[in-house]
This record gives C-alpha cells, structure tokens and sequence, in this order.
C-alpha cells in the first residue's frame, strides 16, 4: 500500500526519508513528490539511467526509412521526367529523409518519455495539491501493513503536515 | 532583513501566484482586445474569401513578379518561428539560468508564428481548392507530389517544425500544468488534468523529464536550421538573377535569428507589462538578450555585406541589374531597412544602459522586425520584377486584398497568443521555482553575496 | 530508369532575319490554342496572355533608328528550369522533347513561372470569357484554361498529336512538314520552321545547323529546343 506523507519544506521532507531508510525501509520504496525539481540526492537517491533514449533513436530509424520511401519510393513508383534531373535524386530525397526522421526523433522522444514516467497512469495514485504549492510529498510504498504504523511514526516525527494513503490523481 | 539589491525570498506559493496570474478570469480589457483582434483576423478572412470566390487579379501580382505579399509575408512567419527554437532551446542546452521567464514565452511564439506562416503557401495558389494534390497520399490517380520541387520540401520542413515545435512547446509546460491544476476549478481544471497526463512530480518523473527536456533542445535546433535552409532554398535553386546565390540558406537561417530574437524581445515586454512581471523579467534579462541581438546584428550585416560586395565587384550584367533597380525604385526602404537592421542595433545595443532601458529596447526591436519584413520583401520583388528578358521587366505593388490578409495574419497571430497566454502559464513556472529554491545568500568578506546551489 | 526514347525530337528554327514583326503568328496563337483576349487593362497590368510575344527593340540613334524583332515562345528546354520546381508534376518532360503543361493538375503556386528564365510562362490572374458568339471560336481540340492555371506554348501539342495519331494508324512515322504549329503555318515571311531536330534530313535540323545559329540565354544551360538564326549583318548598326 502506498502512504503519502505532506511536508512543508525539503528540510522536514529530508529528514522523515532520512528516519525511514533508518528505520529499515529499503529507499528504493521511497519517492519525493515536488513541483519544482531538486537536483538528485537532495530528498531521495534515484537511479538516474533511463531508456526512452533508445526508444527515440529506433523511432528515428524508422522515421528515415519513411522518408526515403516517401522521396525515393514515391518517385520510383510514378516516374516522371523533370528537367534533366534523375527520377530519383539525391538531394531532394536526403532533405526529406532528413526532416522525417527528425519529425520522428521528436515525437519518439515525447512517446518514450511518456512511456518511461508510466504516464497517463492506469490506476489512481496517492497526491495532494498542496505539492503544487511548494509542499513536498514522500511517497512510501510499504512492503506490508505491519509498516504503516512505524512509517506514520517516523513521519510525524519529522514534521508531516498530514499523511494519507488516499489515491486521488 | 534584505540586502539592497538582493529580492526578498518568495514563498513558493507567492511565487506560483504572481507566476500564474495571467490565466486569472479574463477582464473586459482583454475581452475588447480579443474582439478587436477577431475583427481585424475575420477582415483579412474575408479578402482572402473575396480572392478565392473571384481570381487572382484583385493581387497585384502579375508576369513577371508572381510571388509577392503573400510569399514575403511566408518567409517572414516562417524566419519569426527560429526565436523559440533559438532562445530556449540553445540557452537550455547552454544552461544559462537569465533563460528562465522567457522560455514560454518564446516557445509559444515559435508555434503560433509556423501555424501562421504556414498558411501562407496555402493562401498563395490560384487553385487554393486543390491543395490537397500537394498531400502525398496513395490515391485513385495514381499521382505523388513531386520530391523535387523546394516546395514539397517546404511542405515536409513544416510539417515536421509545427509538430515538433508544439511537441517542445507542451512537453516543457507538463510540470506547470500540474501546478496549474491543483489550483484550478472548472473547467481550467479539467483541461489541465487531460494535458497534465497524471503527472505527480516524483523523482523519476523529474530525471525521465530533464533527460528529454535536453534531447527535445537538442534535436529542434537542427530541425529548426533545416526548415529555414529550405524556405531558402526555395529561391536559391532557381535561375532568377541574385537569387541564385550559395549564401541564401545561412543568411536566411541568420535573418530568421534576427527577426526572432527581436520578436522575442518585443513579446517580453508586452507580457510584462500586461501581466505585471516586472519582478520576473528584468532589466538584465533585457541586457542579455540584447547582447545575443547584437552578436545576430552584426552577423546579418556581415552576410549583407558580404552579398552586395560579391555581387558588386564581380558585376555580372544582370545580377548587378537587379541591384541597381532595387536601389533605384526602392531606396527609402532599402535605407531603412539597413539603419534599422544594421545601424541602430548595433550602435544602440553596445550601450549597456540602452539595453537595461525597456522602451528603447522596445522601440530597437519592433524596427528591427520592421526592417526584417521588408528585407523579405527587397529579395522577392526586385529579383523577379528585372530577370533576364528586359522585354518583360515589371514592378509590383500589394493590393488591398494582399494587404488584408496580411493584417489579418498579424491579428491572427496576437489573437492566438492573447488566448493561450488566458489559457496556459505564460512564465515557466516550475523553471523558475527551480532556480529560486537554489538561490541562497553566502557571506563572503563584507558583504553576502547570492549564489547558486547545485549539481555542475 | 531509363530515359522514355522517341524517334521526335521536336524543336523550331526562327529566322530572324526574315522575321518583319507583323505579329501575325501571336494572332494565330491565340486563335488556335483558345489564348484569353485580353483587353488594355489586362495588358497595361503586366497580366497579358500572349503565348508568344514579338519583343521589339529599338537601335540606334535618329535618323540610323532600326527595329530589331525576336519572337519568343517556350523554349521547351531539355533541361528545363521549370519542370522540377512544380509540386504536383503539372510541368513535365514529354519523351519527344517537349515540355508539357497538365492544366488539370495545376495548383497555381507560379514557381514555374518565375524560374522560367524567358518569362514564357502566363497565368490565369483573371477568369476569362468570351461572350457569345466568341465562344464558336474556340478549338474542340484544346481546353480552356480556368483561373490559376499556369499556362504557355506546347508548339500546338493538338496538331502534333493528330498527326501522330494519323502517322500511326499508317504505320509510318510523321512526315517532314507534316505538323506546323499555328505560328509557323501563319508566318508570311516563313521565319518559323518546325519540325523533328532528331531527323537530321529535316528542314528544321538542316537550318539548325546554320553558322548564324544561337540560343537564347544559352549560359544558362537550359538547352532550348528553339534556335535562333541571326539577322544579316545591317542589323548591327
């Protein structure tokens, strides 16, 4: 089950994943939810590799295969002579394929991205508005309900404006 | 206690409502500029209306100068997308932190400045209603646009900025969405909950977001360069005296940087004032952009130069025509074109206090894009109006049709950007709560000082 | 790929030296080809529809004053600036060496005709009529262009395709003479030789091959399929 945790600032935040991880939680269960980021260490430790990179870069291999259809492909397949030029030449079919693949290195990067975060999500997950305001959230993810008192404990301790395990978002 | 000089810290929550203050419930202010500019968009919808239902002669467009308004107006659009692309994406890549209000601002012009600009090769065809033979897609005729034509790969630059310019538009807005949410009732909210795809703010969320912050940075700045060589290409591949010419892809990706960092500058101080971020947008905000002006000023000269004196000293008869009518018939813009592309920003932007002066930047800069659209204009026409057969040298002058539509197309433009800036956070809000939550103030011999703390 | 072959190559020998102009060829152009009339505004606006165009220059000074006429029609350039530029293969290349325009395919974005070097190239700015009974004038064998249209000589592709079609069903290639495009039929000075440029027993390849021969604009390496014979030696005053 996932408990949400509301503090005031990171100071208070910090200090409750510091108590958690103390207490025995493995923090890779904790996660800090902000609306402006800090850079990495500040709350929580995260594993700072991600993947969608590669989905970008097969996405654009894709896409400069559809260019070169479209150019090359397209004009191979209606023939008609223009000029003295070749049916299918070099430069026009090298700029259209260049422009598709970056069209769709782009939104390959928006879909990895996207696929990465696990976003829209599936289900509803725990989130308070406040954490727009400048609140800082710390998400746990108990491993059993035995947990739930110990994490609300630690949490209280260091100063949570309230806890909830409510998915609202 | 403040130091002089050195801001009060804001809480985050002030900070998000000053930020986000533009999308308050509109006032009849607005709702009368909204109107004004609906009048001006539907006026030039009708002229364009009145030249598709009758013909093209109401342009004044004839042999031999068939492009006019309307491909100068496309160029112009077109070169006013680069600020976006150029101010937030190469000063996100380069870190510099003065980026941080003006990244909204700017992104959002590059998109409304394509869709703009994009029209206008829609505008322009005698058969407007057969644009669709320029589509490439398996049909009964077995027909497929033609590849090599600049056109096409006009159509497909396009394409592919507006996409992924919206693309990097909206994947930087995602974090201020959420914030804009939480707070937001109605409607407001409905919609940022859709746009805001659940986003909660955790680490992971935010590691995935910057890495694919940097590489959207990355990968629309060459996007950006091509579309401009292209729109350059259109001209540089033909066989018309002065257009023919090697230098058109980078002066034309040079005059687009000009024109947009100029617009950029322009908008910024129109935001400003209209939404009271006179804390957020600063006078060194204003220095830096001026000084990334005059570095664009200086270049744009230099290419300008660089033509005129090529085409000067090797003078072949017709190249040289096309000059020489240009100074002859159009000497009053040309003068002003060059004093206030060349002359007056580079003068005026080398002095600090006229760059740190909000209406100086502001009178400098609308010049600047005034010049720019006539520039446009002084490649077209003169060109086309002296090619190689003298029997057909013509001249040229806009109809009111041509003249409508281009009102129309900068109404257009403001009404688009009027309603986003309602509508969606025109700061980028969590950008610059990232940079406050960083700042401190560190005691160093007499005096503190602020600094920045964070990762290198 | 391989290049369509055709056993025409079509192209035109203008003599300038017996060249008076009369104009007498614009006005079978038009009649023939169902060119728009256009009246003195059209004209007086740079929007005139003439296929071909008698450009006339004046040289030297009073009283040693000569005019010197060139007509100048589509070139149909071999390697023609106009043809890659259209988008949507409105301009393309005929096997037989002729540039064709597809006015049913036109979507009228004039970069044609602005890289047509010699501003052969006329469009539809207006939407012209002939009202009755100018209409019976027009030629069933030819469209009429509508507004947008990009439109320009085709050396009368009507009349070549006719005798194309009769040369075919006689199993025999066209005739030398067989074709003559309106211009060249109507010429009283017989300045205008059409005919097939790959037969070199041709009356046009035979011309063509004149030491007074040019092109026009020939630095620009369109190789036109039009050539020029230069006027005598008075021209040059």
């Amino acid at each position: 089950m996932d408990l949400l945790g509301i503090f005031k600032d990171a100071e208070s935040a910090a200090n409750a994943v510091d108590g958690l991880v103390k207490a025995g939680l493995d923090e890779a269960r904790i996660t800090s939810l902000t609306s402006a980021p800090y850079p990495d260490g500040v709350i929580v430790n995260t594993d700072q590799r991600s993947w969608f990179r590669w989905f970008t870069l097969v996405c654009g291999i894709v896409g400069s295969g559809v260019g070169f259809l479209l150019a090359a492909g397209t004009a191979w397949v209606y023939p008609v002579q223009t000029g003295d030029k070749p049916i299918i030449a070099f430069y026009p079919t090298g700029i259209v394929t260049y422009e598709l693949t970056m069209l769709f290195f782009l939104a390959g990067t928006m879909v990895g991205m996207f696929l990465e975060m696990r976003l829209p999500p599936v289900g509803k997950r725990p989130y308070d508005p406040a954490i727009g305001d400048g609140c800082v959230g710390i998400s746990v993810s108990l491993p059993t309900e035995d947990w739930k008192l110990l994490a609300v404990k630690t949490m209280e301790e260091a100063g949570a404006l309230r806890i909830t395990s409510e998915a609202t978002l | 206690m403040s130091e002089p000089g050195i801001p009060d810290v804001k809480s985050a929550g002030q900070l998000n409502d000053e930020m986000l203050s533009s999308i308050r419930t509109p006032t009849w202010k607005w709702y009368g500029l909204a109107l004004f500019l609906g009048a001006v968009v539907a006026w030039g919808l009708a002229a364009f209306s009145y030249q598709m239902c009758t013909d093209m002669s109401c342009t004044g467009l004839d042999r031999p100068v068939m492009w006019g308004f309307y491909i100068v107006n496309f160029v112009f659009w077109i070169g006013l997308s680069h600020s976006g692309t150029i101010v937030s994406a190469i000063l996100r890549l380069c870190q510099a932190n003065w980026r941080r209000p003006i990244l909204r601002a700017a992104e959002t012009m590059t998109v409304f400045t394509v869709a703009v600009g994009g029209l206008f090769p829609l505008i322009h065809l005698g058969r407007n209603w057969v644009f669709f033979y320029l589509i490439p897609y398996p049909n009964q005729r077995g027909l497929w646009p033609n590849f090599r034509s600049a056109l096409l790969w006009d159509a497909t630059a396009i394409f592919t900025y507006i996409i992924g310019s919206s693309l990097f538009l909206y994947q930087g807005m995602l974090p201020d969405l959420a914030v804009a949410r939480d707070r937001a009732i109605g409607w407001r909210r409905k919609l940022y909950n859709l746009l805001a795809m659940g986003w909660r703010g955790t680490a992971r969320e935010w590691v995935t977001f910057q890495k694919a912050s940097t590489l959207m940075a990355a990968l629309i700045i060459p996007v950006a360069v091509s579309v401009h060589s292209i729109v350059a290409w259109d001209f540089a591949v033909t066989v018309v005296p002065a257009w023919h010419s090697t230098i058109f892809p980078p002066y034309f990706v040079i005059g687009a940087i000009q024109s947009g960092v100029a617009a950029v500058i322009t908008l910024m101080i129109i935001i400003r004032k209209a939404f009271h971020l006179e804390e957020y947008l600063t006078p060194v905000h204003f220095d830096n952009m001026g000084k990334l002006q005059l570095v664009i000023a200086l270049l744009w000269s230099y290419a300008y130069f660089v033509e005129v004196q090529t085409t000067w000293y090797a003078h072949e008869p017709i190249e040289w025509e096309v000059y020489s009518f240009m100074a002859h018939k159009y000497t009053f813009l040309l003068l002003t074109m060059l004093f206030c592309n060349s002359v007056l920003p580079i003068i005026g932007l080398c002095i600090k206090r006229v760059r740190r002066c909000v209406p100086a930047m502001l009178a400098i800069t609308v010049l600047i894009n005034v010049a720019m659209f006539i520039e446009r204009f002084l490649i077209i026409v003169p060109s086309l109006s002296h090619k190689n057969m003298p029997f057909v040298w013509g001249t040229y002058h806009p109809s009111w049709v041509e003249l409508s539509v281009t009102a129309g197309a900068f109404a257009g433009f403001a009404l688009m950007y009027t309603l986003f800036a309602k509508t969606f956070p025109m700061v980028a809000v969590t950008d610059v709560r990232e940079h406050e939550s960083q700042r401190r103030l560190v005691p160093l011999g007499r005096t503190r000082l602020p600094s920045l703390v964070g990762k290198e | 790929m391989e290049k369509q072959k055709s056993p025409y190559k079509w192209g035109m020998v203008v003599d300038l030296d017996r060249c008076t102009g009369c104009s007498a060829c614009v006005v079978a152009c038009q009649a023939e080809n169902n060119v728009a009339i256009c009246g003195k505004k059209e004209i007086s606006e740079g929007r005139n529809m003439h296929w071909l165009r008698i450009e006339r220059f004046w040289v030297g000074e009073y009283p040693n004053v000569r005019a010197r006429f060139l007509p100048v029609l589509c070139q149909h350039c071999h390697d023609a600036p106009c043809e890659p530029v259209c988008p949507v293969y409105a301009s393309y290349h005929n096997p037989d060496g002729l540039n064709g325009q597809v006015y049913n395919r036109c979507v009228g974005t004039r970069y044609c005709g602005n890289n047509c070097p010699y501003a052969v190239r006329v469009f539809n700015f207006y939407s012209h009529q002939w009202p009755s009974p100018l209409d019976n004038q027009l030629s069933p064998d030819i469209t009429v262009r509508p507004r947008g249209v990009m439109e320009k000589c085709s050396f009368c592709i009507q009349r070549i395709r006719r005798a194309k079609e009769n040369a075919e069903g006689e199993k025999r290639l066209v005739r030398d003479g067989e074709i003559q495009p309106a211009c060249a039929q109507t010429c009283p000075a017989e300045a205008l030789t059409f005919g097939n440029l790959a037969d070199p027993l041709s009356r046009v390849a035979r011309l063509a091959r004149s030491p007074r021969r040019f092109r026009l604009l020939e630095h620009l390496g369109t190789h036109p399929s039009v050539i020029y014979l230069k006027g005598g030696g008075r021209e040059h005053v």
